[in-house]
């Protein structure tokens, strides 16, 4: 057991892991067919699992040894750095020999303080490598747990159109952690308004939708929603997405309304596959005057649908026969996509970011504790410093001259 | 008005170029003074042509790359300023920081580009956090690499550059420098997560510029380790801090012109 901790503990391990996963991640950044669009990943990558190089295994057992080493090096770490703020300073500290300057004033001189036998500088900074190192482990184990129950998926709205995230097929493209809820979350949400082209000062011209937000029980929450924040309602965030198109709303007698999400053919066609109530295949095609997704707007819109070897030019309000009866175009309109999630335990991951970034700060002062020296230990002083001992074994040689 | 002032910069870090050459090539004592004294006079026109920009485009600079090095530039100057506040000994790294200030001007003169829009994802404080974090890192990583340079020339000829500090304060401050942009890409990092949780939803998304500050952090972090743990100094550490400073400006430029990121439009356009 105590030959595991060792090697758990040992620099040499520290450090090959750390290379290991820069060394690791560096190829996950560069390699070519990590790039969208790149070519297929070849047969050693494969092997590897770098094709997928940060759900790989080889990635896997390398974050598990970096905790593991992280661990083993800060357990009795603590026990450590209260030790030096007494003045019981590691056999590594430096010393200062023996001369003819006034220690205390020189150490007062370099920023430390105290009036008995140990003087410190920055004291509270000592603690800097240890914290760094502890959010380091908050940050692996919160990140592992956050990716577990994390969830999150996409949905489409045309304007007018309202769903409910739970009902069967609103939701596609769902990544759920093991232990993410299965069901999806029960929410209802209305796209009021869609701006796929506003203005914004200062800013090109982007989406902005107005959302109508229903938690159960709770009325509805009305809120805007544009790509450079989402918007939260209970457990769920709802963001904007980029891809956007032409909706067609129409009814069927004793069926209500329908929505129909067209997508671009080019770039001013568009159209959309669907199936009558008789089971026949029908298309839907809307051609523009302008480009359908240019900020000018899309212009004079032409409607029609194809369906049985037939094409029919459609009207707002028109009737047309579809299915076994006819059906009648109300609106035409765009659809835009949204996507959510529920991001439990986020707050721990941002807590192991603070904690490092909290030990990193510590660690710029450059804290040390320094004990005058004891009559026959050779030494005028013994300096534990973060940095900087051979400089100040060299400012005191030119402070005062050898004994 | 932008153009003179911006050119004004140029011209005061060219001259502050030529007298710290005459104060390290020629041993010129008025070289070093003369040398900081136009750095620091050029601060003011740059600072203008910067403010100029900002006004007339409607944001800050980072949207092209004209204004990404110009500004990176600023605050390098600026930062070398603050640390010979702090440490005098530093003063004599404007023979580093003035070519380095004069060459980073010509290189963003040379990609001038107008751009009065950004892409609403730019509408967060945490982008300004994100991007201020991202040019203070490179100063203080241009900073130890100094260090680490002035390191060198004088353990070969402990009588050049005469106004440096001791090479044992050289390599003090060189990882001192070193801890400092530590902790701004680590800010510049997770101020991106948090930018990037504001706008999609998720905090972490393996982008190519992501990934190599990921990988530049933990090699900043092994370097970092071998001072402490093996109490490696000087030469090799001088060495490890130019491999260091390889990969911040691999991440920072060379990622975002090589692979499409969506870190792309700063440096190569929209």
């Amino acid at each position: 057991m105590s030959r595991l901790v060792s090697l758990l503990r040992s620099p040499r391990l520290a450090l090959s892991v750390i290379g290991f996963l820069a060394a690791w991640t560096g190829v996950g950044a560069w390699a070519p067919w990590i790039q969208p669009g790149g070519p297929p990943a070849p047969a050693w990558a494969v092997a590897v699992g770098l094709d997928h190089p940060f759900t790989a295994w080889a990635f896997l057992v390398g974050i598990a040894l970096l905790f593991a080493s992280t661990f083993a090096c800060t357990w009795g770490r603590r026990a450590r750095v209260v030790a030096i703020g007494r003045g019981e300073l590691p056999p590594s500290a430096t010393r200062l020999p023996p001369g003819e300057g006034d220690v205390r004033a020189f150490l007062a001189a370099e920023g430390f303080r105290g009036h008995g036998e140990v003087l410190t500088r920055f004291a509270p900074a000592l603690w800097g490598g240890w914290l760094l190192h502890v959010g380091l482990l908050v940050l692996i184990a919160t990140v592992l747990v956050q990716h577990a129950f994390s969830d999150s998926g996409t949905f489409d709205l045309s304007e007018g159109e309202r769903a409910s995230l739970a009902a069967h097929g609103t939701v596609f493209g769902r990544e759920r952690g093991p232990l993410a809820p299965e069901a999806l979350p029960d929410v209802q949400v209305a796209l009021v308004r869609f701006d796929p082209f506003r203005k914004q000062h200062g800013y090109s011209s982007d989406r902005l939708s107005e959302l109508e937000i229903t938690l159960p029980g709770e009325a509805p929450l009305v809120e805007t929603v544009d790509r450079a924040s989402g918007i939260r309602a209970g457990g769920v965030e709802i963001f904007q997405a980029i891809p956007t198109g032409m909706a067609m709303t129409f009814e069927i007698p004793g069926m209500g309304m329908r929505t129909v999400r067209l997508t671009e053919e080019t770039p001013r066609r568009a159209a959309a596959e669907v199936t009558d109530p008789v089971g026949m295949p029908a298309r839907f095609v809307v051609e523009a005057e302008r480009d359908i997704d240019g900020a000018a707007g899309p212009g004079k819109l032409l409607v029609w649908m194809e369906s049985r070897g037939t094409r029919r030019a459609l009207l707002p309000g028109m009737p047309f026969p579809f299915g076994a009866g006819e059906a009648r175009v109300l609106a035409m309109g765009r659809w835009g996509r949204f996507t959510y999630t529920r991001t439990p335990w986020l707050w721990g991951v941002f807590t192991g970011f603070g904690a490092i970034l909290a030990g990193c700060t510590l660690l710029a002062f450059p804290a040390g504790v320094a004990r005058l020296g004891r009559p026959g230990e050779g030494a005028a002083a013994v300096v534990f410093t973060v940095r900087g001992g051979p400089a100040l074994v060299a400012e005191w040689k030119r402070a005062g001259p050898p004994a | 008005m932008q153009s003179i002032l911006f050119w004004s910069a140029v011209t005061l870090y060219a001259l502050a170029t030529v007298a710290w050459f005459a104060w390290a090539a020629f041993g010129r004592k008025w070289g070093a003074g003369a040398g900081t004294a136009l750095l620091a006079a050029g601060l003011l026109p740059h600072a203008g042509s910067l403010a100029l920009r900002w006004v007339e485009v409607g944001h800050g600079p980072y949207n092209t790359r004209y204004e990404v090095i110009s500004a990176d530039t600023f605050i390098l100057v600026a930062v070398w300023l603050v640390a010979t506040l702090v440490a005098r000994g530093l003063r004599g790294l404007g023979v580093f920081v003035a070519p380095s200030a004069f060459l980073l001007m010509g290189w963003a003169v040379s990609t001038f580009e107008l751009k009065r829009e950004v892409p609403i994802i730019f509408k967060s404080w945490w982008l300004v956090m994100h991007i201020g974090f991202a040019k203070l890192f490179f100063a203080a990583i241009l900073l130890a690499a100094c260090c680490a340079a002035a390191w060198l020339i004088k353990e070969r000829n402990p009588s050049a550059l005469s106004s440096l500090p001791s090479t044992e304060k050289l390599d003090l401050y060189a990882h001192q420098f070193m801890i400092v942009s530590f902790l701004f890409l680590g800010v510049m990092i997770v101020a991106g997560a948090l930018w990037a949780h504001q706008s999609w939803g998720r905090y972490w998304g393996w982008d190519p510029i992501e990934t190599s500050a990921l990988v530049t952090w933990i090699v900043f972090g092994i370097v970092l380790h071998f001072r402490v743990l093996h109490r490696w100094t000087g030469r090799r550490m001088a060495w490890l801090t130019f491999v260091a400073l390889g990969f911040a400006v691999v991440t920072l430029f060379v990622v975002a012109i090589l692979v499409p990121t969506i870190h792309n439009s700063y440096m190569v356009g929209s």
